[in-house]
């Protein structure tokens, strides 16, 4: 779609200045480039010309009537005037009227000091009203949902809110009730406004009639302090603003950055950073349970990772990392093990993938940009809400076209052309069919029985594909089973073989920085930058001739490891096995043999509680460095939030100092430094190109795995799946969250014919067993998956349901008793 | 709970057929009014079941119906009698008879006999001006309207 | 008396087809157009000059030819929902000729090269529902309707389509809204809707009457119909005389005829040998004139010279015994009701015009607050959304500069114990 650029251009005047913008320009956007100030209401450039507060009529030569400058688009010689006397009474009567019964109690407004009506009133309002009634009265702050407050008397009607949530959430969950004066912004049967993006509105209002609950009255706007900065949640890292007094969290605001995130933030982003101020955060160093000092505690690592090193070699100890880490952290700590205790026993994830890409990384926008999406495995609504809001902007308003494939039914499939279901653990079969049918071959016949899906399906998908001038595929590497990834990176490969066709991928697993944990090297088989360790020459050169070269041990292959005690000692980075592993009921007594197990996290976990030595880390609000996001953005992460302990990178290069390293990075920037100059892909990462809206780091080099087949153990029951959600209850959204409503029960989603099978119905109260753990759920009889399959969507820590799974096996098998 | 008689889903189908299948939502107001001429008005339940049909949420359903005058979202009296207010009516003596109306309804405008046969309403311009005043029950135009043609009317509707 | 919409409109059963055809020689115009190429119709339509009859005046074979080329599938969107105060010819053409209007809307559609149609109602016309539902089974019997109508390979289908309620839907970018199920609020225009209408395609919105008048111009010819009327108001217009007069109705004209005419002979002069005071001659929406103006020709150039405008052709005759300001506050309140809510001026403006009158009505009103009024009108009046705000001026606006003694009388007798009546 649209690759063609517009480059047409008009000329026109505002107020004698001459302007010239792209075509369809409306003409409030013409006017802010040359620092003329039309005022608005309604107009929001997301959401397009609408016109109904009439603040901005403007005076247009030849235009017999005055005219409203945001539905106006910016025409060749057009001439406007914007501070004539007919046009400042407009706006004196317009203010007046939309004054008329708003009530100016804007002491105790929560917008006061970022009004818009303020502001435009002050600007170019009349210095009085000749209004002599009454107010029209309406309920005051009332919640619209737990999280949102409405005051209706202050509402404009400017429909901003009610055309976001129709226009951008596409959910029609907020409209206007009734008509003329006696409209209201409401919901259906007043259910509360709980969507995934409700928070929004609160930004656009322009008014104070939306207000965040949370932060009513707790400071004044002017009173804060803001940081830019960057949302730690899920891997689009949308930009967002950081209010902060007396060095504490008092809301987040979007930081609008079209590159990532188009001007919206999910309400996890605005909502689900209560942890910065939570009792369970980890900020004390200890020892056996006991605080010591930070430098005590560093110490003590060395010396027993050291210890450990020269009993039982380098490769007895491990590193257990995660995407939640910032690059400058990662990067520093698989430097530690690699340099300074010689090993690869780095990872941090539980599911196969490599570093790199065989075609272009496409960034966010691309998805609106291409002919066709191609979504594998990926569950946006819950694992990277912004890409749905962009996803939705492409379908319904671009003209691009998706191809969903999943083994689950997602709300992306309102949205696709076409919706494939596969067998739940089947993804790497009809990969390889797939990859069959761009190849002009057919997969084997007995590929529907096995799948779900038909060979005549893929091959419509491949006729799509050679046929879409840009095709954007998206997958989530961490919802595709064995080493399907490898295949799906065949297909990529094949499809831009293709002649007509230009293929890009985003890698879309859902965790922060998950781009960024391969980029770093975060793998026990490859270093930063995607460099294979068959590249010895490279390595040495980066990283000096001790630097180690055989394979290390993967995550799950640290945790067996462990059980069979030839691993001695584990450092686990912001991360938390035994809730979040496959067969984490299992990873406690594994870790028990440990000689040595270090935490460093930010919350108090299940996994912190066995530790012998536990680091703080400080976390999104308090750290500083970058991340790079599903589309290979890499952004600046800055802190708002300030705390005596040293960052987690700081605190790795305390450990190496101990173990003998002679140069220690004296700042952050110093490691972003090291990044740009060693990693593959981010030599132009420097901290000045990155400020503004971030910047796509280059390639980073692409070994493909093996082709490994898509041989699917076999089992009894039914394949399980495990679904993300994005409220799950956690260590980040714990009870005390202010988004603790948003909590699902614990459910189990199964066919009809299964449910037959196994004698249950809807709503039943049910144990779903398997790899000897159990979980309780209620029975949702659905089309969520195929028969033979079941989801269960993971809602807490507590409900346990990685337990299920089977580390190490492509697919788990469960059963449901009642 | 609400669920469309089987005379009506045949109506359903028929309205359906007016308008092409990807623009459906047309359909809105006809679906409103079959519900409130099955229900006597519109019911929440109603909203859910005709926003399901249509692809539209809930609140979108509620958005349309309460732009919509005709659309009541209580429940009404039997007979619902609405007296034309504007200007034509008004210049032939409809505030007389509206009173006249109420008084003998004992009840005001806006409210519904207690033993719920009849709610008076105010309408606007309900376009029959030369044959001021007007007066319609469910509906049904009574055009040229006088005291006595009230009482007999009214009377007809027991 | 020039009849051609309400030729023998009192023959009973007309909306039977039989009769239709039997007494208007009713669908014989389709096998006429038929014979013409679309764009011959349109310029047949454009040479008698014919113009929109809902209010604007549109001349109706332009606003055929805006249609956007070679942009199908094309609609139709017949405008009845006629809701303007004062006016109720349409309703009389739908109850007692329904055949007309489908002749009217096939004959449309195919000049502009429609093959879906939809009549879109005022949801009050409840009983006139089954009337066009009845009418449009007979024209589809007869094969006037439906696929390849009379062997021309034109196919045209025309459906009903039922309002709820709203006088805005009478604007027809607000129609279309409603037509395509959402809350009847005005469009962006541009847009137009022969651009972009109805689903997005181009759209003919023309009002019932202006649909009417085609078969009797395509049977009889362009220059028969402009014949009718003046120079600039081609052919007959029906006025609805409302008010104060003997004999009010809907009253069939050649454009041009003096307004005291209709009032004095065709609606029988004012009631109760009262004297005229006042009179609104194109529906709620323009301003009204004194007596004193009366002998105004009944046309569009005319009235517009005479400061108001022809509209929706409702004559709203008022006599002496009327206060105006009355009046004025009896619209304010119905423009009030009907204000979609959408822009501000009109949501706003039309509520504090309304509380002001009230006040002046029950003689609790301040001299300076006509000039206020005033004021507030020129506001709203060309800064609103959509046409509803400019309309709602028009009653103030014409009653405050024609009988301003009105509103001192009401002011000033403050101690006048017997509030003036209204509701």
């Amino acid at each position: 779609m649209n690759t063609a650029t517009q480059t047409d251009t008009v000329t026109l005047t505002i107020d004698g200045k001459t302007v010239t913008v792209p075509k369809g320009t409306v003409v409030v956007d013409a006017a802010k480039t040359v620092d003329i100030e039309i005022p608005v209401f309604c107009y929001h450039e997301k959401l397009g010309p609408f016109g109904c507060c009439r603040m901005c009529l403007v005076e247009v030569e030849k235009m017999p009537k005055l005219t409203t400058a945001c539905t106006l688009a910016a025409g060749e010689g057009m001439v406007v005037k914007t501070n004539t006397d007919k046009v400042e009474k407009a706006q004196k009567g317009v203010l007046e009227f939309t004054l008329l019964n708003h009530p100016l109690d804007c002491p105790v407004c929560d917008k006061g000091g970022e009004c818009p009506l303020q502001d435009n009133t002050f600007k170019f309002g009349p210095p009085d009203t000749r209004m002599e009634y009454n107010r029209f009265h309406r309920d005051k702050a009332t919640p619209l949902s737990p999280v949102i407050t409405i005051d209706r008397e202050r509402c404009i009607a400017c429909q901003r809110c009610t055309r976001y949530s129709d226009i951008i959430e596409k959910d029609q969950a907020l409209v206007m009730l009734n008509r003329g004066f006696q409209n209201r912004v409401a919901t259906f049967n007043d259910k509360p406004y709980d969507t995934r993006f409700s928070g929004n509105v609160i930004d656009i209002c322009p008014v104070g009639a939306l207000t965040n609950t949370d932060f009513r009255f707790t400071a004044r706007a002017w009173d804060l302090t803001n940081a830019n900065t960057l949302c730690g949640h899920c891997a689009c890292n949308c930009n967002m603003t950081l209010g902060t007094r007396l060095n504490e969290m008092k809301r987040i605001t979007t930081r609008p950055n079209d590159l990532v995130d188009d001007g919206w933030i999910c309400d996890k982003a605005r909502w689900g950073y209560d942890f910065t101020k939570s009792k369970n955060r980890i900020t004390q160093p200890r020892k056996q349970g006991q605080a010591v000092s930070i430098q005590d505690a560093c110490s003590e690592v060395a010396a027993s990772l050291k210890k450990i090193v020269e009993a039982h070699g380098p490769q007895s100890v491990g590193f257990i990392g995660s995407g939640y880490g910032l690059n400058e952290d990662l990067y520093s700590y698989q430097k530690l093990f690699r340099q300074n205790l010689g090993t690869n026993n780095i990872d941090h994830k539980t599911y196969t993938d490599t570093p790199g890409l065989p075609v272009a990384h496409f960034d966010l926008l691309d998805v609106e940009t291409s002919d066709l999406v191609v979504l594998i495995a990926s569950d946006p609504t819950e694992e990277l809400p912004i890409l749905d809001l962009r996803l939705k902007k492409a379908m319904t308003r671009q003209g691009v076209q998706m191809v969903v494939l999943n083994d689950q039914q997602t709300l992306m499939d309102k949205y696709a052309t076409q919706s494939l279901r596969y067998n739940v653990g089947t993804d790497g079969a009809v990969l390889a069919g797939l990859n069959a049918a761009l190849q002009g071959q057919s997969a084997g016949s007995d590929l529907e029985n096995k799948t779900g899906v038909s060979v005549d399906q893929l091959k419509t998908l491949a006729e799509k594909i050679k046929s879409a001038g840009k095709v954007c595929v998206i997958y989530n590497p961490a919802a595709l089973t064995g080493s399907s990834v490898h295949i799906l990176k065949q297909c990529l490969s094949t499809a831009d073989g293709l002649a007509e066709t230009t293929v890009g991928a985003m890698p879309a697993a859902p965790v922060t920085n998950s781009v960024g944990a391969m980029d770093m090297g975060i793998l026990p088989d490859s270093y930063p930058g995607g460099v294979a360790l068959s590249d010895g020459d490279t390595i040495k050169a980066k990283w000096g001739d001790t630097a180690p070269l055989e394979k290390g041990l993967s995550a799950l292959e640290m945790i067996e490891k462990a059980k069979s005690g030839e691993l001695k000692a584990l450092v686990v980075y912001r991360s938390n096995p035994v809730v979040d592993f496959p067969s984490g009921h299992e990873v406690g007594e594994a870790l028990k043999k440990l000689d040595l197990l270090v935490i460093h996290d930010m919350m108090e976990t299940e996994t912190a509680k066995l530790a012998q030595i536990v680091l703080p880390s400080n976390g999104p609000g308090f750290d500083e460095g970058t991340t790079t996001n599903v589309g290979g953005r890499v952004q600046l992460r800055t802190k708002g939030l300030t705390t005596d302990n040293p960052a987690d990178w700081k605190i790795v290069s305390m450990i190496a100092k101990e173990l003998g390293q002679e140069t220690a990075p004296k700042d952050v920037h110093a490691v972003t430094a090291e990044i740009a100059e060693k990693v593959n892909g981010y030599q132009e990462i420097k901290r000045s190109a990155i400020r503004k809206q971030g910047k796509n780091r280059g390639a980073v080099a692409s070994t493909n795995g093996a082709s490994a087949s898509d041989g699917v153990n076999t089992g009894n029951g039914l394949v399980l799946r495990v679904a993300n959600v994005l409220f799950s209850h956690d260590k980040i959204l714990d009870a005390e969250s202010n988004l603790a409503h948003q909590f699902q029960p614990s459910t189990v989603h199964l066919h009809a014919s299964d449910a037959a099978t196994f004698g249950v119905k809807e709503g039943d109260e049910v144990r779903v067993t398997g790899n000897g753990h159990e979980v309780k759920a209620e029975v949702r009889v659905s089309n969520r998956c195929n028969p033979g399959g079941v989801v269960l969507p993971k809602v807490s820590d507590e409900q346990g349901v990685m337990s299920l799974a089977e580390a190490g096996k492509a697919v788990s098998w469960v059963t449901i008793r009642k | 709970m609400f669920a469309f008689t089987e005379a009506s889903e045949t109506r359903i189908v028929k309205i359906l057929a007016k308008y092409p299948e990807e623009r459906k939502v047309s359909a809105l107001l006809p679906l409103l009014t079959l519900a409130q001429a099955q229900e006597g008005y519109i019911t929440p339940e109603a909203m859910v079941d005709i926003g399901k049909r249509l692809d539209v949420s809930p609140a979108y359903v509620e958005s349309v119906c309460t732009f919509y005058t005709m659309y009541y979202t209580k429940p009404v009296g039997k007979y619902v009698v609405k007296f034309c207010i504007n200007i034509s009516c008004h210049l032939n003596g409809c505030d007389n008879l509206l009173e006249y109306t109420e008084k003998k309804l004992g009840i005001k405008e806006g409210e519904t006999t207690p033993d719920k046969k009849f709610t008076l309403l105010k309408e606007e311009c309900l376009a029959a001006c030369c044959e001021a005043p007007v007066m319609q029950v469910n509906n049904k135009y009574h055009v040229n309207m006088t005291p006595e043609k009230v009482d007999q009317i009214l009377e007809s509707y027991q | 008396m020039t009849e051609i919409l309400f030729k023998d409109i009192n023959t009973p059963n007309l909306a039977s087809i039989d009769v239709y055809e039997k007494t208007l020689d009713g669908y014989k115009a389709l096998k006429k157009a038929f014979a013409m190429e679309p764009d011959e119709v349109v310029e047949m339509v454009k040479a008698s000059g014919l113009r929109g009859r809902g209010g604007a005046g549109f001349p109706t074979g332009l606003k055929w030819s805006f249609l956007a080329k070679d942009v199908f599938p094309r609609y139709l969107a017949c405008n009845a929902d006629e809701s303007e105060p004062g006016t109720c010819k349409d309703r009389e053409l739908i109850m007692k000729n329904p055949h007309l209007l489908i002749e009217g809307m096939i004959l449309c559609s195919y000049a502009c090269r429609i093959e879906t149609g939809y009549n879109y109602m005022r949801g009050e016309f409840w009983e006139y529902e089954p009337v066009m539902e009845k009418a449009m089974e007979e024209a589809y019997a007869k094969g006037y309707l439906g696929k390849n109508i009379l062997g021309s390979g034109f196919n045209l289908d025309i459906h009903t389509h039922m309002g709820a309620g709203a006088y805005i839907c009478g604007e027809e970018s607000a129609l279309l809204t409603s037509l395509e199920g959402y809350r009847g609020e005005p469009r962006l225009k541009p847009p137009f809707p022969a651009v972009e209408g109805l689903y997005g395609k181009p759209t003919i919105v023309n009002n019932v009457e202006t649909l009417c008048a085609l078969p009797y111009i395509v049977r009889n010819g362009a220059e028969a119909y402009a014949a009718i009327g003046t120079e600039k108001s081609k052919g007959t217009k029906l006025v609805s005389v409302s008010g104060h007069v003997n004999k009010p109705g809907n009253y069939e004209i050649p454009l041009g005829t003096p307004t005291i005419d209709l009032i004095e002979k065709y609606a029988g002069g004012i009631r109760n040998g009262n004297k005229l005071k006042a009179f609104i001659p194109g529906g709620s929406s323009v301003p009204m004139l004194p007596a004193s103006q009366a002998d105004v020709p009944y046309d569009y150039e005319s009235l517009q010279a005479a400061g108001t405008m022809l509209g929706s052709g409702a004559l709203i005759v008022m006599d002496d015994t009327t206060n105006v300001v009355v009046e004025a506050l009896v619209l304010t309140h119905f423009y009030m009701h009907e204000s979609c809510g959408k822009c501000t001026p009109c949501r706003e403006g039309t509520r504090w015009m309304y509380q002001i009158l009230s006040d002046i009505i029950t003689r609790k009103g301040k001299p300076e607050q006509v000039e206020l009024l005033n004021d507030i009108c020129d506001n709203m009046a060309f800064k609103c959304f959509c046409p509803l705000g400019d309309a709602a001026v028009a009653p103030i606006v014409s009653s405050i500069q024609y009988f301003p003694e009105d509103y001192e009388d009401l002011i000033a007798s403050l101690k006048s114990e017997q509030p003036v009546g209204t509701h």
